[in-house]
């Protein structure tokens, strides 16, 4: 991918932002990043993104969730890739009982535990990135 | 209780269903009655009592059977036996079988209703006992979500920055500080690993585990959680001393988990040896099971407190606060050991030592190609093992 793909990360632990920003950003991506669910839904409405990366538990629960839904229903915003960043699988679980632990919250996204190794990270972002590059092209 | 006490009288004699109705009026009670035993089990179902009163000597199905059978049911309703004089005996073979107290007849209306308010009492008692089981339970399960949360995401951004400097340092770096790092890194990962398991002991469905089991070797078993605590030991000076007998058969189970609760026990025999002493761990074959034990000969573990070792949160308080521990480690090796059909106990002298043993059904060399046997579950002696 040859254009400076513009990045989203949207977590409430800033020390964890700053490690994967910094990983991001040398590999040459834009990235911006917001704490909470909230900002995080403002960035996404007033600039364009081809990535989010969200984390599931932020504020008094499973927040990223919420968000994930939200984003769901808004005929733009959907079509933005999701890379789901978590420290909690089993929670993930707990959330959906009854369902496969890797819960299909966006027709795109993808999640990976926290911590992330640099070049797994790379590798999933890019492709997605790749992923929805295609789909667009293919659509039109 | 804010909807009313539901009772239910069981008997034959429609005098005894009127009067018994006529007493309690007026009292608040919802009532219900039944001429006979299968009539009354039906209402059981259908009314939801709160307490019974059962008649002993009923046509068709004895009173003796309804008693058991609603105590089969649901063992927090409260059932009482209504006696004629000649079968007070029986009345008392009925309290052991589940009911809880007797009216023997012919009875007053007084010595009715205060039989009766001390049935709903009891009631009361056993429906707050289950529920704060439950809270418990509740408790636990939040427990391990807040573990989870609050401890791995903070590890996981240490981590992730350790991550971010080893790369971005590649290139300053000496070996040694490169191997340092990756020291660090290997530590945090233990320790999430740790969390993990702890999270798995506590939260994980039993059966669930149960469906990962498959043949595991003994040996390998302790070999790896010695390998574990050895860094330890040896900073402390302590010798661990292995001794394994004869050929053991493998057991039936998940190798991870079974090195967890090694690990726990063997840890803790050191944590609480002195200096230059000695740890020994054993295994052998007996009555179909293979037994692990580890004795050491440290500070030992008081009379007063040997009960309450298994429990949640308990830690020794046997003088040695240098050591500290969240007091998880026994408690997850009781619940590791009980999924898989073994049971763990300890004696102790305190001051002269201590040794845990562990037994774990072992698995016949027939059996390691067939799936799944059921684990034999055990009622051995267990130190304080009711939780």
């Amino acid at each position: 991918m040859n254009h400076r793909a513009k990045l989203l990360i949207i977590d409430d632990d800033p020390d964890f932002v700053e490690g994967i920003k910094s990983i991001l950003e040398s590999a040459g991506y834009g990235v911006d990043a917001a704490y909470n669910p909230k900002d995080g839904f403002e960035a996404l409405k007033a600039k364009p993104y081809d990535l989010l990366l969200l984390d599931i538990m932020m504020g008094r629960g499973a927040e990223g969730v919420m968000l994930a839904r939200k984003l769901r229903k808004d005929p733009r915003l959907s079509q933005i890739p999701v890379l789901i960043i978590t420290g909690i699988r089993e929670q993930i679980a707990f959330l959906f009982p009854g369902e496969p632990i890797h819960p299909h919250l966006l027709p795109v996204d993808e999640l990976v535990e926290k911590p992330v190794e640099p070049q797994f990270l790379l590798d999933r972002v890019e492709a997605l990135l790749q992923a929805a590059e295609q789909r667009k092209t293919g659509t039109r | 209780m804010d909807s009313p006490t539901k009772i239910l009288i069981i008997d034959d004699e429609e005098v005894v269903l009127d009067s018994c109705t006529l007493i309690l009026e007026g009292e608040g009670y919802a009532m219900a009655t039944a001429t006979d035993g299968v009539l009354g089990l039906k209402q059981v179902e259908e009314f939801q009592p709160d307490l019974v009163f059962v008649d002993f000597k009923m046509p068709g199905m004895s009173g003796m059977d309804v008693i058991q059978r609603i105590h089969a049911y649901d063992p927090s309703i409260v059932s009482i036996v209504i006696t004629g004089y000649a079968t007070l005996s029986s009345a008392v073979e009925a309290m052991q079988k589940g009911a809880y107290d007797f009216v023997p007849k012919p009875f007053t209306p007084e010595e009715f209703r205060l039989v009766t308010r001390r049935g709903v009492e009891k009631r009361k008692l056993v429906l707050e006992a289950a529920a704060l089981r439950r809270e418990r339970e509740v408790l636990r399960e939040n427990f391990a979500a807040i573990v989870s949360h609050e401890l791995k995401s903070p590890l996981a951004a240490i981590q992730q920055n350790l991550f971010l400097l080893a790369a971005e340092l590649s290139a300053i770096l000496t070996e040694d500080q490169k191997a340092r790092l990756d020291r660090l890194k290997s530590r945090i990962d233990d320790l999430l690993k740790m969390i993990q398991t702890w999270l798995r002991a506590f939260t994980v469905d039993i059966q669930k585990i149960k469906e990962g089991f498959r043949p595991t070797s003994v040996p390998s078993v302790i070999t790896k959680a010695i390998e574990s605590v050895q860094p330890y030991a040896r900073r402390k000076d302590i010798d661990i001393v292995t001794a394994i007998g004869a050929p053991l058969s493998p057991v039936f189970g998940d190798e991870g988990l079974l090195v967890e609760a090694l690990v726990n026990v063997v840890g803790n025999a050191v944590k609480y040896s002195f200096a230059g002493s000695q740890v020994l761990v054993s295994a052998r074959h007996q009555d179909g099971h293979v037994m692990i034990s580890v004795s050491d000969s440290g500070v030992g573990i008081s009379r007063e407190e040997l009960p309450y070792i298994f429990g949640d949160f308990y830690r020794g308080r046997a003088g040695r606060a240098d050591e500290v521990g969240a007091g998880l480690g026994l408690a997850i090796t009781r619940r590791i050991l009980e999924a898989h059909g073994g049971t763990i106990s300890a004696e102790s002298t305190a001051g002269k030592g201590s040794t845990f043993v562990m037994t774990l059904p072992a698995l016949r060399i027939d059996e390691e190609t067939r799936p799944a046997p059921e684990a034999s579950v055990q009622q051995t002696t267990q130190v304080g093992g009711a939780l």
